[in-house]
């Protein structure tokens, strides 16, 4: 039938005008980015972290540092851990070269600073401070060996 | 029908306010400036509701948000805007032809404004209830061709005047589908008066009768006032925005003042021919009471605002005819096909007539 089209056009249309809408109000509600979403700062879990720098090997830009200290009992324990988020390129092989999964990414992406050191977080500060591992001690960086 | 409505109120309270200071003949004329400021406050306000609603609509059709910065969900978006074409600097284009150029937008508006004098709002709340009243409207809503024209002729750019001319050639065509589409109306009641066609659909709305009617109606309005699918004369696609190219700041806001202000006017006037005016829906029985409950200029709004989603939900669901087609349609379907319901209507009144004895 001539116009059947129009008809079913403004049925789409209509339905539309219903339908919730996709529009995202990101500075007042932040988007859901899915679990797969790759970026902003690290996140350690410094009790579980080995020290064996794994993650500062497998990092393709250098953008992990960190550095450890033997305890009384010959164990590594870690002393810092910076990431730079500068030199990031946020490939996950860090994530997907640990051995006991202490490392994440917190998920924002919205931490744009003035100079490069704005990029640079000490990853056991931020731990420490968001509470993704409330007992740590900070010991201070000694003559301790690399990891 | 309550006897009593708000306009007749505020009317009766003016007159004995007025009628002791003034003497008759001057209160009849206090009274007619007192509709003329009330019908254009009525445009404005519209104007700022209807520019929101159009980018609610359009924004809704395509799983947007629109406008919700300014003010509780955007309600003041166009405040903000038309203060922003207040302020803007009156620009004037080189080699314009002046006068042509800058009387276009402010003759548009005559028209626009001229037509809402025969609108019933309310029973017996019509600005003025002339005896010729629809035959007024359709006179005065076709001047608004002329300064289409003007400023087409006046920009002094081949783009304005593709569109000034477009728009002569739209609105004439389709002027002619339009007045057919509201003889079979006129047929039926035996009058041109706005009241009077109110009136008669107290037991029955004239779409119910008149149908075809109707359908060419709607369709040949969205020509008439230049909105998708038929908005040849500014597609901006093609000729960036037809006549309006020139303008800026106030200029332009004229054009949409008007575009809007003459939306409001064919939708009132479908509302008026076809579904009812101010009348209540006709139910039978206590529902019918209920509905006789709501007043008047309620129903009115209701179904002039109807009308008006009507034709924003055209425009964000079709697209643009093409010049031919346009002509195509108008000539060769719409004007056969009102001719043929005249007929068909004619002959309808004419066997009515015999079955009953008349």
């Amino acid at each position: 039938m001539q116009g059947k089209g129009l008809l079913t056009g403004m049925w789409v249309t209509l339905k539309e005008f219903f339908r919730k809408k996709v529009t995202e109000e990101y500075p007042d509600v932040m988007p859901d980015l899915g679990d797969r979403f790759r970026g902003g700062t690290l996140k350690l879990k410094t009790s579980k972290c080995i020290s064996c720098g794994i993650c500062q090997n497998a990092c393709p830009n250098g953008s992990i540092k960190l550095t450890s200290v033997r305890d009384e009992n010959n164990k590594r324990k870690l002393s810092t851990y910076v990431h730079d988020a500068g030199l990031c390129l946020f490939c996950n092989l860090c994530i997907d070269a640990c051995p006991v999964k202490c490392i994440d990414w917190t998920g924002e992406f919205a931490f744009s600073g003035y100079s490069r050191e704005d990029l640079v977080f000490d990853c056991i500060d931020l731990a420490q401070k968001r509470g993704y591992d409330p007992v740590e001690v900070k010991e201070p960086p000694a003559d301790g060996e690399k990891g | 029908m309550t006897d009593q409505n708000i306009f007749m109120a505020i009317s009766a309270f003016l007159r004995s306010f007025l009628g002791p200071l003034l003497g008759n003949d001057l209160t009849d004329m206090v009274m007619y400036g007192a509709g003329l400021l009330g019908v254009i406050i009525f445009i404005f306000t519209n104007a700022v509701i209807l520019v929101l609603m159009e980018r609610k609509v359009a924004a809704f059709m395509q799983s947007r948000l629109g406008p919700n910065r300014v003010g509780p969900w955007g309600l003041l978006q166009t405040v903000a805007d038309t203060l922003k074409l207040l302020v803007k600097e009156d620009y004037k284009p080189h080699k314009v032809d002046t006068w042509v150029w800058a009387l276009g937008p402010a003759l548009l508006f005559i028209p626009a404004i001229g037509a809402y004098a025969v609108i019933p709002f309310d029973y017996q709340a019509v600005p003025v209830d002339l005896n010729i009243g629809i035959f007024y409207f359709i006179a005065i809503s076709s001047l608004s061709t002329l300064p289409f024209l003007m400023a087409g002729w006046g920009s002094n750019n081949k783009y304005s005047l593709i569109g000034g001319m477009r728009s002569v050639a739209q609105m004439i065509s389709y002027e002619v589908p339009l007045i057919f589409s509201l003889i079979g109306v006129i047929m039926l009641v035996g009058s041109l008066q706005m009241s009077a066609i109110v009136e008669a659909q107290h037991r029955i709305w004239f779409v119910f009768l008149q149908p075809v009617a109707f359908v060419i109606y709607v369709i040949a309005a969205t020509a008439e006032t230049n909105r998708t699918p038929f908005d040849l004369v500014e597609c901006e696609g093609e000729i960036i925005a037809g006549p309006f190219t020139e303008y800026s700041g106030m200029r332009w806001a004229m054009f949409f003042l008007a575009e809007y202000a003459n939306l409001v006017a064919v939708s009132a006037i479908a509302t008026t021919l076809f579904l009812g005016g101010w009348q209540p829906l006709p139910l039978p029985g206590a529902l019918g009471d209920l509905m006789a409950f709501i007043p008047g200029w309620a129903w009115f709004a209701a179904k002039t605002y109807f009308m008006i989603f009507l034709f924003m939900w055209f425009r964000w669901t079709f697209p643009r005819f093409r010049v031919d087609q346009l002509m195509a349609f108008g000539w060769k379907v719409l004007i056969p096909l009102s001719l043929a319901n005249i007929l068909v209507t004619g002959v309808g009144i004419y066997l009515y007539r015999m079955a009953i004895g008349g």
